[in-house]
């Protein structure tokens, strides 16, 4: 009872974090509010799981539960990476439009020597 | 001397070379673009002193993305030819005509350095060794018969630039500026350089 108590707690925080995630992002706000209200589900009836897991050929219910974490929580990390990469790029971009826009106004301007203080 | 060539020297925390580097390129009489990556010591302020135009990053990107900074910067400076360059003198600029004969005649569309062909001076076995390695690895997953795949002096037309787009900003962009050539059907080949 003590832990299906202080899992829900977690899993309302997580659920929040969702309903807040929905207005900025709503495909993975909505996704992330399903898993956490799927883990809800488990927790308050674990017989399901167990029952679940059977058809599933897994064993044990506990099992079940832990693999689709596993798979989710893949698939989270390769999100954060696509979004780190194309977080990148962006600033490689910027810092690049920067880069050559300062050159060409140095060169406009008649300077031969670089002078980062005044370009 | 190539009509409108420029020479792109990607550069990060170089100042121990980079003015002698640049000094030498210009007195070949090609213009060069030192891409300082975002460096903390005075590797711009010395490539500027010597001659160079110094497009400089704002923070430090990586050496593919300064290669892709000066390939972009030489084609608005509307140059012909293109070369990279290695800003921490490891190659000869006695070798610079010899990469661009065969892109002016138009035998080929880019030129890559080999010191496979040419010479390898002092580098370490170890060194040796990690190239071999790679080499052999490139000519397995790629059909291109090359000998040297980690080597920064290249050279390229400015029709074969535009196939260029380096998206990976580290080191990896060896391996992807040949896939991007392979990829383009136009020519190449292997010039033999000396590197130090």
């Amino acid at each position: 009872m003590i832990a299906q108590v202080f899992l829900t707690l977690l899993l309302l925080v997580a659920l929040t974090y969702a309903w807040i995630a929905t207005s900025r992002a709503p495909a993975i706000g909505v996704t992330f509010g399903l898993v956490v209200l799927g883990g809800l589900y488990f927790v308050w009836v674990p017989s399901h799981a167990i029952a679940i897991a059977n058809r599933l050929g897994i064993g044990r219910g506990v099992d079940l539960v832990l693999y689709v974490w596993v798979v989710f929580t893949i698939l989270a990390i390769l999100n954060l990476h696509l979004s780190n990469r194309a977080l990148l790029d962006r600033i490689t971009e910027l810092a690049r439009r920067i880069a050559i826009s300062d050159a060409k106004d140095s060169i406009a301007s008649g300077k031969t020597k670089d002078d980062p203080e005044h370009p | 001397m190539a009509e409108n060539c420029w020479v792109i020297v990607p550069a990060y925390n170089e100042c121990a070379r980079i003015g002698e580097v640049v000094a030498s390129i210009v007195n070949r009489g090609y213009p060069v673009a030192v891409v300082d990556d975002g460096s903390t010591d005075a590797t711009a302020e010395l490539a500027g002193c010597e001659g160079a135009h110094v497009v400089r990053h704002p923070i430090n990107c990586g050496q593919g993305a300064a290669l892709q900074t000066g390939i972009e910067f030489a084609l608005a400076m509307g140059a012909d030819y293109i070369v990279t360059f290695d800003g921490d003198g490891q190659h000869s600029t006695a070798d610079l005509d010899g990469m661009l004969t065969p892109l002016v005649s138009g035998e080929v569309h880019f030129t890559l350095g080999s010191r496979s062909l040419g010479r390898a001076i002092d580098m370490p076995w170890s060194r040796t060794l990690v190239l071999r390695a790679a080499t052999w690895f490139t000519r397995l997953v790629t059909p291109m018969p090359i000998t040297d795949t980690h080597n920064g002096f290249r050279g390229m037309t400015r029709h074969a630039a535009q196939f260029i787009q380096l998206r990976q900003h580290r080191m990896a962009h060896a391996s992807e500026i040949l896939e991007q050539i392979m990829r383009s059907g136009l020519r190449f080949k292997e010039v033999p350089v000396t590197v130090r």
